[in-house]
C-alpha cells in the first residue's frame, strides 16, 4: 500500500469515528430521538433467538468476513510498492490505444544510469503518451558522487535516451537520495 | 506520520483478523447451543444500557474525539520527502537522506558528540535547524561544516542555520 492509500484510509476511518461518534453522542445528550433506548433494541434480539441456529451461522459467516478482510489488508500492507510499472500509451488513427509496458525502455535507461562513478542504485519509471512520455528517475549516490556530475549525467542520459527511443520527453522527475557512509 | 499510518493499519488489520475470528467461532459455539468464548455479561449490558446512560455517553464524546484528532493529523499539511534543488529542471533532494549526510558533517567537527539536523524550506531556501550535543564554543565550527556540506549538495538558498549546542553532561 502506499503512503497516499493509507492515508485515504485513515482519513474515511476517522469521518467514521466522528461520524459515529457524534450520533451516538446527540442520541445520548438527548439532541436526536432515542436517548431512553437500549443500545441493542428488542428487535435483534428478538431476530437472534427466532432465527437460532442459522442466527449463529449468519453471525459466524460474517465473523469470517470480517477475518478475510483483515487478512487481506494485513497482506496488502505488508506489501511495499517498491517497483512501480510505468505503462506507455499510443493513440491508434480509429479508436482506441495501443499500451506499452515500458520495461525493456526503463531498463535500458537504468543500466546508461548506471554507468555513471557515483550512482549506486538507479530506478526508472515511464508513463504517458509514447512521444512524450514522463519519466520519473530516483538514484542513490555514493558520499563522494557529487550533485553537479550526478544532474550532468542523468541530463545527458536521458537525452540519449530520447534520441534512440524517438521521443521528447514531457516531463523530467528526479529523486537523488545522498548516501550517508561509503559502505 | 507515514510510518504511524502504516503500524496502525497493521494494528486494524490484525484487529480485524482476531476479532473476525473470534466472531465466527463465537456464531458458530451458539449455532451448536454451547457456550461461547465471550464472557456471558456482554450482552445482558449492551440490552440493558441506554443511550442516555453516562458511559455510553462518554465512550461516544471519546470516539468523536479520536476520530476529529487522526482527521486533524491526515489532513494536515505533512512534510514532504523531497527538497526541490531549483524551480525547474525537476531535481529534488531525498529530505531524510539530506538530513543525515548533514548530521554526519556536523559530527566530524571535534567536540561534537551526537547530532541531528532538521532542514525546513520556506520558499526556495533551505533552513537547517541542528540540535546537537558538544561544545557551545564550537559554534561557528559547525556552521562552517553545514555550509560547506550544503556546498557539496548544490542547495538552493540558504536561509538562516539554527544551531543548539548542549553541553555533554559530566560524569562524576
Amino acid at each position: 500500500m502506499s503512503n497516499a492509500a493509507h492515508r485515504l484510509l485513515w482519513t474515511v476511518l476517522a469521518l467514521l469515528l466522528v461520524g459515529a461518534g457524534g450520533t451516538a453522542w446527540a442520541v445520548g445528550a438527548g439532541r436526536l430521538p432515542g436517548a431512553g433506548v437500549p443500545l441493542v433494541g428488542a428487535g435483534p434480539v428478538r431476530w437472534w433467538r427466532a432465527g437460532a441456529p442459522w442466527s449463529g451461522l449468519a453471525v459466524a459467516v460474517g465473523g469470517l468476513l470480517l477475518a478475510l478482510l483483515g487478512q487481506r489488508l494485513l497482506a496488502a500492507a505488508r506489501r511495499v510498492p517498491d517497483r512501480l510499472g510505468g505503462t506507455l500509451a499510443h493513440r491508434g488513427d480509429g479508436a482506441g490505444r495501443t499500451r506499452v509496458a515500458s520495461g525493456v525502455l526503463t531498463g535500458a535507461l537504468e543500466r546508461d544510469l548506471l554507468r555513471a562513478p557515483g550512482v549506486r542504485r538507479a530506478r526508472v519509471v515511464l508513463t504517458g503518451p509514447v512521444t512524450g512520455p514522463d519519466v520519473w528517475v530516483e538514484v542513490r549516490l555514493a558520499p563522494s558522487a557529487g550533485i553537479g556530475a550526478a544532474r550532468a549525467h542523468v541530463d545527458a542520459a536521458v537525452r540519449r535516451f530520447a534520441a534512440t527511443v524517438g521521443c521528447r520527453p514531457a516531463h523530467l522527475d528526479v529523486t537523488a537520495l545522498v548516501d550517508e557512509t561509503s559502505g | 506520520m507515514r510510518t504511524v499510518n502504516r503500524a496502525a493499519t497493521l494494528l486494524l488489520a490484525v484487529a480485524l483478523l482476531g476479532g473476525g475470528v473470534l466472531m465466527a467461532v463465537a456464531g458458530l459455539l451458539a449455532a451448536l447451543g454451547r457456550p461461547g468464548p465471550l464472557p456471558s455479561g456482554w450482552s445482558a449490558t449492551l440490552t440493558t444500557a441506554r443511550w442516555a446512560d453516562a458511559p455510553v455517553r462518554g465512550v461516544a464524546a471519546a470516539v468523536t474525539l479520536l476520530g476529529l484528532v487522526v482527521l486533524g493529523a491526515e489532513l494536515r499539511r505533512w512534510r514532504p520527502t523531497r527538497l526541490r534543488l531549483t524551480d525547474d529542471d525537476g531535481w529534488h533532494l531525498h529530505r531524510r537522506s539530506v538530513e543525515r549526510r548533514l548530521a554526519r558533517a556536523v559530527r566530524s567537527v571535534p567536540s561534537v558528540r551526537r547530532a541531528r539536523v532538521r532542514v525546513r524550506r520556506r520558499g526556495d531556501a533551505w533552513r537547517p535547524r541542528v540540535t546537537a550535543t558538544g561544545d557551545p564554543a564550537a559554534r561557528a565550527d559547525v556552521e562552517f561544516a553545514l555550509r560547506r556540506e550544503l556546498d557539496r549538495l548544490t542547495a538552493p538558498r540558504r536561509g538562516p542555520i539554527e544551531v543548539r549546542l548542549v553541553p555533554a553532561r559530566r560524569t562524576p
